[in-house]
């Protein structure tokens, strides 16, 4: 066993495009949200200030690299693959997650569709199992894939019998 | 397929009118604040209490007016959400309970809440709410012809008296001392005081002034008082421990291959626990810190069909015993008669006891550079700034101790783990409970060349994990316990 060298293949599909819109929109959103909210308790409550201004900063400071990198960086390693034995996905940027569930041991299957997502036509598939680690979440898909990539999920767990646990 | 016809069905109307009255009732304690009350005493509690009513009402009116649900011969469903949209998809044979409650309100409207359980949370519905008929209806309509249920164990041991049985171990006297002697003896006491100080506090009895009255607290005086709460607390932590472990047996009932293994003990309520072998999944020893030196370890088993938590006294099948005595008891417990914790363990790569004494460094400078900030602006004086550095002296003998505490295995149908530096946890997982793979893997772990290991499974606390693996120690691993998935995501390094 050991005198062949094995590797983890990445998973067939990327997500779409949109996803990098999508992440920077919601980044944004969260950014001005959490800085708008700090900036305001600065300027209004002179006490706190000591205690903000470092905050802000630090703050400030990865929601920018987060808004730059993150989204593009995602986009490049989120891959996933939904076949008739296995769901398969691969998320991350700089720390990567490789998740794998047999066909045979999902429970349900969820789909997902925030605001955002509505209006850019894309939605969120979530396999789940018995197991909290078995919970595969695949964020950004074009709806029209997500909804066909469901049915078929759904014809094959019917199909296939199951086990007791 | 012809589940297309089938029709959506709607929550009961009546959760409307609930509802809307929870709605009024929220309003009641702002109403008092701001109107009745007004003569500036502090309000905003009743106010806020009104508004988060008001908000869960409104949550309420917009869940009746969005959730659809539908059982089809093969699945159920479930639409819920107005901004947030939310399609759910259960197979019917993956469905393990279904039950109903009403509480308060609810009851009196004839309203019930039904639950449909596939064995996990994530994976449940929940109708909130249907009427007492639609409720029933559903209830017949998706347990009929299921013969199993999950949580069924704890109520077969009655009828099982004429089963043989064989004992595997009985409470013995030299047990007690193990359980109950430990250095945190004095908290037993001084738990149920400092719980009567706060308690007490808002009725205007202040203990703390009480006692500085009775007594001049010299170092000397709690230096006896701890003397003294350690016999109190090590007879406390006794009697309770006789309490619930009186009798106690550990036996296997039955003839095979229909076996199950019972736990009996307790002095005044006696607590049977049956887990059927078929359930059964594996095994765990739990080595706390403390009792290291002493070879001390408590056992649980891994079954399916218990509860999540790992504390649960479900899954704990014997007092803390010696590790020599535990082994061969595990020895027994497991059905197939293998000793997978016994297993020679393999360590992982140098790497990751790198990894742990950099944290061990990294996160006290971290929290010193966030320190440095906080004095440069003012807010602290500069002397704190070196302060997180006493966390040294603990920090590296700990990561030291997760590094040697980390190992894997796999021997026969199991696959071993071990981690931990408090409570080091050796855990046994059959091959076959193993329903998928988590690989996660950070920038540093890559250079490295590891990576993190979890293995998901629907019995005992349903995922287990393995750090700081060796890439190619990890593939193998998985490999050796899961072929068939394994060829799903691996292929040989030279088609790159």
């Amino acid at each position: 066993m050991d005198v062949v060298e094995l590797r983890i293949r990445p998973p067939r599909h990327r997500v779409d495009r949109r996803f990098i819109l999508w992440r920077t929109v919601q980044t944004l959103f969260w950014g001005i949200g959490v800085l708008g909210v700090l900036g305001a308790v600065y300027g209004f409550v002179e006490v706190t200030r000591p205690w903000l201004g470092p905050v802000l900063v630090v703050a400030g400071v990865l929601y920018a690299v987060n808004l730059a990198v993150m989204p593009t960086w995602r986009y490049l390693v989120h891959r996933w693959e939904a076949t008739d034995d296995a769901v398969y996905s691969l998320e991350g940027w700089l720390t990567r997650k490789w998740q794998i569930v047999p066909i045979s041991r999902i429970q349900s299957i969820d789909t997902e569709r925030g605001l955002l997502q509505q209006a850019l036509g894309l939605a969120t598939i979530t396999v789940t199992t018995a197991s909290s680690e078995g919970k595969i979440t695949i964020e950004g898909l074009d709806a029209r894939v997500a909804a066909d990539t469901v049915d078929r999920l759904r014809q094959v767990t019917a199909a296939d019998p199951g086990d007791a646990t | 397929m012809t589940s297309a016809e089938v029709p959506w069905r709607r929550l009961s109307v009546r959760t409307f009118y609930l509802a809307l009255l929870r709605a009024l009732v929220a309003m009641v304690p702002g109403y008092l604040g701001l109107v009745v009350l007004n003569d500036g005493s502090p309000v905003w509690v009743l106010v806020a209490g009104s508004f988060f009513g008001l908000l869960g009402s409104l949550g309420d009116l917009v869940r009746w007016q969005t959730t659809r649900y539908r059982v089809t011969p093969d699945r159920v469903e479930m639409r819920t959400g107005w901004l947030a949209r939310k399609h759910r998809t259960v197979g019917r044979d993956r469905i393990r309970s279904v039950d109903s409650t009403a509480r308060g309100l609810s009851r009196l409207l004839g309203l019930r809440t039904v639950h449909i359980g596939s064995g996990e949370a994530q994976s449940s519905f929940q109708l909130n709410a249907l009427d007492t008929g639609h409720a029933e209806r559903l209830q017949q309509e998706l347990m009929h012809g299921t013969t199993r249920t999950a949580g069924e164990t704890g109520t077969e041991a009655d009828s099982e008296h004429a089963e043989p049985e064989t004992v595997i171990a009985r409470l013995r006297r030299d047990w007690i001392p193990l359980n109950v002697i430990t250095v945190w003896a004095p908290l037993v006491v001084a738990g149920p005081v400092v719980g009567a100080y706060w308690f007490l506090r808002p009725f205007g009895v202040d203990l703390l002034d009480y006692g500085r009255g009775l007594v001049d607290w010299s170092p000397l005086i709690v230096v006896v008082a701890v003397l003294v709460a350690y016999p109190i607390g090590i007879a406390l932590k006794a009697g309770t421990f006789l309490l619930e472990w009186w009798n106690f047996q550990l036996v296997r009932v039955g003839t095979p291959p229909a076996t199950a293994l019972v736990t009996r003990r307790g002095l005044i309520n006696t607590q049977t626990v049956s887990r059927d072998d078929e359930r059964m999944r594996g095994i765990a020893f739990a080595e706390p810190l403390w009792w290291r030196w002493l070879h001390l370890t408590e056992t649980k088993v891994i079954t399916t069909g218990l509860g999540t938590s790992g504390q649960s006294p479900t899954s704990t099948v014997l007092p803390r015993i010696r590790m020599a005595e535990a082994r061969d008891l595990a020895a027994r417990i497991l059905p197939d008669g293998h000793r997978p914790l016994e297993a020679p363990l393999r360590s992982h790569p140098r790497g990751a006891l790198v990894r742990r004494l950099g944290w061990a460094l990294w996160w006290p400078a971290l929290l010193a550079g966030a320190l440095l900030l906080f004095a440069v602006s003012g807010a602290l004086p500069y002397w704190a700034v070196p302060l997180p550095f006493a966390l040294l002296p603990l920090g590296l003998p700990l990561a030291v101790a997760a590094y040697r505490a980390l190992g894997h295995a796999s021997t026969g149908p199991y696959l071993v783990v071990r981690r931990g530096p408090l409570t080091r946890t050796t855990v046994a997982l059959q091959d076959r409970a193993v329903i998928g793979w988590t690989f996660q893997q950070s920038l540093f772990q890559r250079r490295g060349n590891r990576i993190d290991v979890g293995i998901a499974t629907a019995a005992g606390e349903r995922a287990y994990h393995a750090y700081d693996m060796g890439v190619d120690q990890a593939l193998t691993f998985a490999l050796s316990a899961t072929p068939d998935l394994a060829a799903q995501f691996l292929e040989p390094a030279e088609t790159r």
